[in-house]
């Protein structure tokens, strides 16, 4: 019995995480997003506008909810639950640390691809619910565009699977510095093993992942529709796309989804690419800098502060970047990104067999 | 508990899947669907088939799924309407194939449910050693078997996944001259 009440307990903690990081996630985009073109942000509410996010919180929480006439109930209720339990699943499966992971499975990574892929059908289940034209719209263009980005950032996950030869996440991890059970080498010549730190990181294990890196990454902001990828969302044509009827709790739980979706694939990108949670330190002769900062609690400092620079970046490219057209999405993913995540495949074949 | 929870799972699968068979409203059949693969893919858990419980996920909620929705998003809504509206008598004689192909599938596996004695079986008893755990991990396994004694298969089903990118390349190319 004891183990379902941990099992339970860990669910909450996870949820709690990130209902926290969504709060803050709100915050900093509106910070970053004022930063970049020059305007103050949320001042009023609060020390530099901190409690604003808490303020629109209670505004949402007491707000009525709106179910259009015609709309089909049972599934425009139940659309938002379907959309953030699919992302809220992926937390499952990701390791904090070299001795914490939620549950410990086998085929992690190819676990977190399948739960994504359940948005996709909370997406649609919202737009049809709605019975709006907006909505519809919305929820086909979202889910043609998750689809087709799925292609090239699983492509670019494989190439990372075949260097590493396991779909376990902790594994992965482990292999990435100096707790690695198997020889680490630094762009296949040098071995790191015993240096550790940035050296050992996935990236640079074998130069073609840098690459694949930029696919998943690109790949990424698609997959969590954010600009410039947000075409479904688009305001000037859609009005709000798929969520464009939903208030209240219900709109909350489709905004907490999004940004729990762009932790998840910011962590999902360090782990695979990004030595996941080991330090960027390298040991230094004498000064062994990666044995004094490899542990649980540097563990999960380190990851939980690479994947926030992740987060940063995409804050950074949604309020530089202008929105894509559908048609340019469909070519950048299609004829750009799928062609080289092949490329990148084909390599990771030969590297393994040749160079490792 | 265990035996709780997949007791809950078959339930949750048989009557889902009565409800997708018996519902006049398509859409919602489709949804239903979706719970069905949902439960089929956490039997496969209990059967220690991690991996074909994910692949079921990836390949009928991610693939399959959404293509029959996209099907009912680009078709009208009134076709749909008259399409649930049309009431159709219990019994009429073009369902009698499905009948036909149901009654034989029934009576196929009631025989082997009661002719079938699972205990005395010679591979069953040879493989009584050869124990699988859940920490085991099925991935290489699976990806040698591939690779060697079932190669012909794979690349059959692989030549058949070519058939269809090309037909559907071919589809929904732009006829010359015609734009």
């Amino acid at each position: 019995m004891n183990h379902y009440v941990i099992s339970i307990f860990v669910a909450l903690v996870l949820f709690a995480f990130v209902a926290l990081f969504t709060t803050f996630g709100v915050y900093a985009e509106r910070k970053v997003s004022a930063f970049i073109q020059d305007r103050l942000g949320p001042m009023e509410t609060g020390k530099y506008g901190s409690l604003q996010v808490f303020a629109d919180m209670l505004k949402m929480l007491q707000k009525e909810l709106i179910t259009p006439l015609v709309a089909d109930k049972a599934l425009f209720a139940l659309a938002p639950i379907i959309i953030f339990v699919a992302v809220y699943l992926g937390f499952a499966a990701l390791p904090w640390a070299p001795g914490l992971i939620p549950a410990n499975i086998n085929v992690g990574i190819f676990y977190i691809l399948a739960v994504l892929s359940i948005e996709t059908v909370g997406i649609l289940m919202a737009g049809w619910g709605s019975n709006n034209k907006y909505a519809l719209l919305g929820a086909v263009r979202s889910v043609a565009q998750i689809v087709s980005y799925e292609i090239p950032a699983g492509f670019a996950i494989i190439a990372v699977v075949m260097i590493s030869q396991t779909l376990d996440l902790q594994e992965i991890s482990r292999q990435q510095g100096i707790l690695s059970a198997e020889n680490v080498k630094f762009l296949g010549f040098m071995p790191v093993k015993e240096v550790g730190g940035i050296l050992a990181w996935n990236i640079f294990r074998a130069p073609h992942l840098i690459i694949a890196f930029v696919i998943y990454f690109i790949a990424s902001l698609a997959e969590s529709n954010r600009a410039p990828f947000d075409i479904p969302e688009a305001e000037s044509e859609l009005v709000a796309g798929f969520h464009t009827e939903y208030s209240g709790i219900r709109f909350a739980l489709v905004f907490l989804a999004e940004y729990s979706m762009m932790f998840l694939v910011s962590m999902v990108g360090v782990i695979l690419f990004l030595g996941s949670w080991n330090t960027p330190l390298p040991n230094i002769g004498a000064v062994k800098l990666a044995d004094w900062t490899t542990g649980n609690v540097w563990g999960i400092g380190w990851i939980f502060f690479k994947s926030l620079l992740l987060i940063a970046l995409q804050m950074w490219v949604r309020w530089t970047l202008p929105r894509f057209r559908v048609d340019q999405l469909m070519d950048l993913c299609w004829k750009v990104l799928t062609p080289l995540a092949f490329l990148c495949m084909l390599i990771s074949g030969i590297w393994r067999l040749w160079l490792m | 508990m265990e035996q709780g929870i997949f007791i809950f799972l078959a339930l949750v699968t048989i009557a889902s899947a009565c409800f997708v068979a018996a519902s006049n409203n398509l859409v919602r059949s489709v949804f239903m669907f979706f719970v069905t693969l949902f439960a089929v893919a956490g039997l496969y858990v209990f059967a220690l088939a991690d991996f074909v419980a994910v692949t079921q996920i990836v390949i009928y909620v991610g693939g399959v799924l959404v293509l029959m929705l996209f099907t009912f998003m680009l078709s009208s809504k009134e076709t749909l309407e008259k399409l649930e509206r049309s009431k159709q008598p219990f019994f009429t004689l073009k369902q009698f194939p499905a009948l036909l192909v149901a009654a034989g599938f029934l009576i196929v596996l009631v025989n082997a449910v009661t002719k079938l004695h699972p205990n005395q079986l010679t591979w069953v008893i040879n493989a009584q050693n050869n124990t699988f755990h859940p920490q085991d991990n099925t991935v290489t396994n699976i990806g040698i078997n591939l690779m060697t004694a079932y190669l012909l298969p794979f690349e059959a089903i692989s030549i058949l996944l070519m058939m269809a990118l090309i037909g559907a390349a071919h589809l929904a190319r732009k006829e010359q001259g015609n734009d």
